[in-house]
């Protein structure tokens, strides 16, 4: 079925003067597969929006111009109508499941559009076969890891069997492996004849399926290329632009981490005696890293963990290796009592994936105050300063954008005077621009005499800014190395899982 | 052994309507019945244990009522009182909540001619309870590493403080995941003006007639219905 966006503008506002889509014109055949990329808040996501009807059935705003499925404009169908022809697949794997367990979630969206039930079981049983879910039958929705969801997310969208798939940042929250299961399924939509439109920061998975990669700026189509175009060109202009790369196997050609790099330091003098002591030693050590529920197999099995002071250490591995686990232990949030005095000893703190879970008070000063002892209010306003946070400093937390969040977020951390802090996947779901000012912050958070461990499944960022790398498995460190060197190691390993 | 939905909320507003007037008895006979219910799934530990704290709450209540102890007694006595009273209807809703899907309670409704309008914030609530309890204690982590706990000296300062670092943070994430779970619901054609078949097979058998006997039963005894019981 065609698509057709004829002179769209948009606005979430009342009137068309902060429009975000501005005349927008896009045509899609039948059949094809497009990307849509570009940097955050460019529009990309409205687009989608358009598509699957969310707008303007869901979202109230001010629009302008027509969307065609087919001959039907989406202003005069229901959203139910809409759902038998367009899928949609969402970002966040946590909140897209109406269903506790998987089986009905299979089901739910035919039952919505009142099919026979007959019927349903055979199209569930199909999908099943199809996309290798057999392992996932009758699970509690709860306990499947992000991978898993989004693949039963996937394959429920499938079941009520639409012409188009709206896929609106599928793989932000997924590892590499679970990224090529989900390559593998475009595909199979692809090949089926589907319309699959694909908005996406990562790219290089969908480089061998794309017809088309839409780049769009200021609310409108600013190029359009082939992925064949696009390598052309170089990973040096696809990062002019925001973009992330399209062949993780050409990274390295990429200038990889200048280690002696003079950076900015966020405070000086908060460097306490056992820092220094610790720069002295070199490496800080942790012992007896074990972790199990209930006396069964054990999570986690690591008896020493050796981080580089001062320095980034990324931590990769499969989901489910492990790595949240070691991290949770690691801050004392989990495990037993030695564990989490050993945590309190080395001052660690964790810097959540979703950072909304750790700020609490009602302004950004507020909140670097408070786990300080004893209050200093200069201090908190220099830390701020160091975070570039200091214009911010009376507005209230959850009034800030993501990064800003973040950085107040590692703001707390060192003002409770921690030395060594963990990150969980700090650069999911960011553009190119967003990512290269998170690993800014990491490196001064670094050079100002902090022990850094990134958990991450972002090879762009580990090449821009750790200096080592631990990789896990199955809760043991399989291999640690220094970065420099063997960076075709990382590459080998990060593009076969 | 399966019960219909329709059956599990009757039972449900059984247990319920008896908590506070009846005597104990009544609350208990449910129990009782929501206990075997549960064994028969299984849940063995969750009976076990909800017997091992009804019993001590009930031991406990039955020595202190009739001492005099002062204010802070009152208040413990109190809670043992609630606990005792409440957990009967606590453990037939934990039996209900944890053994009905979400499609069989959306068949059951429609079975009953309940409008979507009313069945669809109903389900949006049940979905939601999980959710806020993961949120929850993903934000506890959170407090605890800025060492901000519920037995500290700086909560019993400013309890108030405590409850807010708490729930603003749940507020604004739960409200984000529900905006996100209804964009899901309504992509995926749920609507309150299409007719939803169900794969779910519900209906009455027997199990469910001996069941609902049972809580007719409780219920007449309770108003007195049938002399002599």
């Amino acid at each position: 079925m065609n698509i057709s966006l004829k002179n769209i503008s948009f606005s979430y506002s009342d009137s068309l003067d902060d429009a975000i889509l501005k005349n927008l014109n896009l045509e899609i055949r039948s059949g094809e597969c497009v990307v849509l990329a570009g940097e955050s808040g460019c529009g990309k996501t409205t687009i989608s929006k358009l598509i699957n009807g969310l707008i303007p059935h869901y979202h109230s705003g001010t629009m302008d111009g027509d969307v065609l499925l087919g001959d039907k404009n989406t202003a005069d169908m229901t959203l139910a109508e809409i759902s038998r022809t367009v899928g949609s697949v969402f970002q966040n794997p946590r909140s897209q499941f109406f269903n506790i367990d998987t089986d009905c979630e299979l089901a739910f969206g035919c039952e919505n559009l009142g099919m026979d039930p007959e019927e349903i079981k055979q199209r569930v049983a199909n999908v099943v076969q199809e996309f290798h879910l057999e392992h996932l039958l009758g699970r509690s929705i709860f306990n499947l890891s992000g991978g898993e969801k989004q693949k039963i997310a996937c394959a429920s969208v499938s079941a009520t069997g639409p012409e188009i798939f709206v896929l609106d940042e599928p793989s932000a929250n997924l590892d590499l492996k679970t990224i090529a299961d989900l390559k593998e399924i475009v595909a199979r939509w692809k090949k089926a004849g589907k319309t699959v439109i694909v908005v996406e920061h990562r790219l290089y998975y969908l480089r061998d399926i794309a017809d088309r990669i839409c780049y769009v700026k200021d609310g409108q189509i600013a190029h359009e290329w082939t992925p064949a175009e696009l390598e052309a060109k170089g990973a040096a202009y696809a990062s002019s632009l925001g973009l992330r790369c399209m062949n993780l196997g050409m990274l390295n050609g990429r200038e990889g981490v200048i280690l002696s790099e003079a950076c900015d330091v966020i405070v000086s003098h908060t460097c306490s005696e056992r820092q220094r002591g610790r720069l002295a030693k070199q490496s800080i050590m942790f012992d007896n890293l074990t972790f199990s529920y209930h006396h069964k197999h054990p999570i986690l099995d690591i008896d020493r963990l050796e981080l580089p002071c001062g320095q980034i250490t990324a931590l990769i591995g499969h989901n489910g290796a492990g790595k949240s686990t070691l991290a949770q232990v690691l801050c004392g949030l989990q495990g037993s009592w030695h564990q989490k005095r050993a945590a309190r000893k080395h001052g660690t703190y964790l810097i959540m994936q979703d950072v909304n879970h750790q700020l609490f008070t009602e302004s950004v000063l507020d909140e670097v105050l408070l786990g300080m002892k004893p209050q200093d209010e200069n201090l908190a306003l220099e830390i701020l300063e160091g975070l570039n946070l200091k214009q911010y400093a009376e507005n209230h937390p959850m009034a800030l954008s993501g990064g800003q969040k973040q950085r107040v977020a590692i703001g707390s951390g060192i003002s409770s005077g921690c030395d060594v802090v963990v990150f969980d996947e700090p650069t999911s779901g960011l553009d190119y621009r967003q990512m290269l000012a998170v690993s800014a912050t990491l490196k001064k958070l670094a050079a100002s005499g902090k022990t850094l461990l990134v958990i991450t499944h972002d090879p762009e960022f580990i090449l821009n800014s750790c200096q080592s790398v631990i990789r896990m498995e199955h809760g043991k460190i399989v291999e640690q190395y220094s970065l420099s060197g063997h960076e075709n190691q990382l590459i080998k390993t990060m593009v076969e899982c | 052994m399966k019960l219909d939905p329709r059956t599990k909320l009757f039972l449900a507003l059984a247990a319920n309507g008896m908590i506070f007037t009846a005597p104990l008895v009544y609350s208990l006979l449910m129990v009782v019945v929501a206990s075997i219910l549960l064994l028969l799934e299984g849940k063995w530990k969750f009976v076990c244990t909800f017997f091992f704290v009804y019993l001590t709450a009930g031991f406990f209540f039955d020595q202190v009522k009739n001492l005099d102890i002062g204010t802070s007694g009152t208040i413990i006595l109190a809670s043992l009182f609630l606990m005792y009273r409440i957990m009967p209807a606590c453990a037939v809703l934990y039996y209900v909540i944890t053994t009905t899907k979400v499609n069989e309670f959306l068949a059951c409704m429609s079975r009953m001619h309940i409008s979507n309008k009313v069945t669809i914030p109903l389900i949006v609530m049940i979905r939601f309870f999980p959710t806020v309890y993961d949120e929850s204690r993903a934000i506890g982590n959170a407090m605890r590493m800025r060492g901000i706990r519920l037995f500290s000296l700086r909560t019993l300062k400013n309890p108030v403080a405590f409850l807010e670092y708490r729930l603003v943070p749940l507020l604004v994430s739960v409200t984000k995941i529900g905006d996100e779970l209804s964009i899901a619901a309504v992509t995926r054609g749920l609507s309150t003006d299409t007719k939803r078949t169900c794969v779910a097979k519900i209906g009455f058998r027997w199990v469910d007639f001996v069941v609902i006997a049972y809580c007719l039963i409780v219920v007449c005894a309770f108003f007195n219905v049938i002399p002599g019981l």
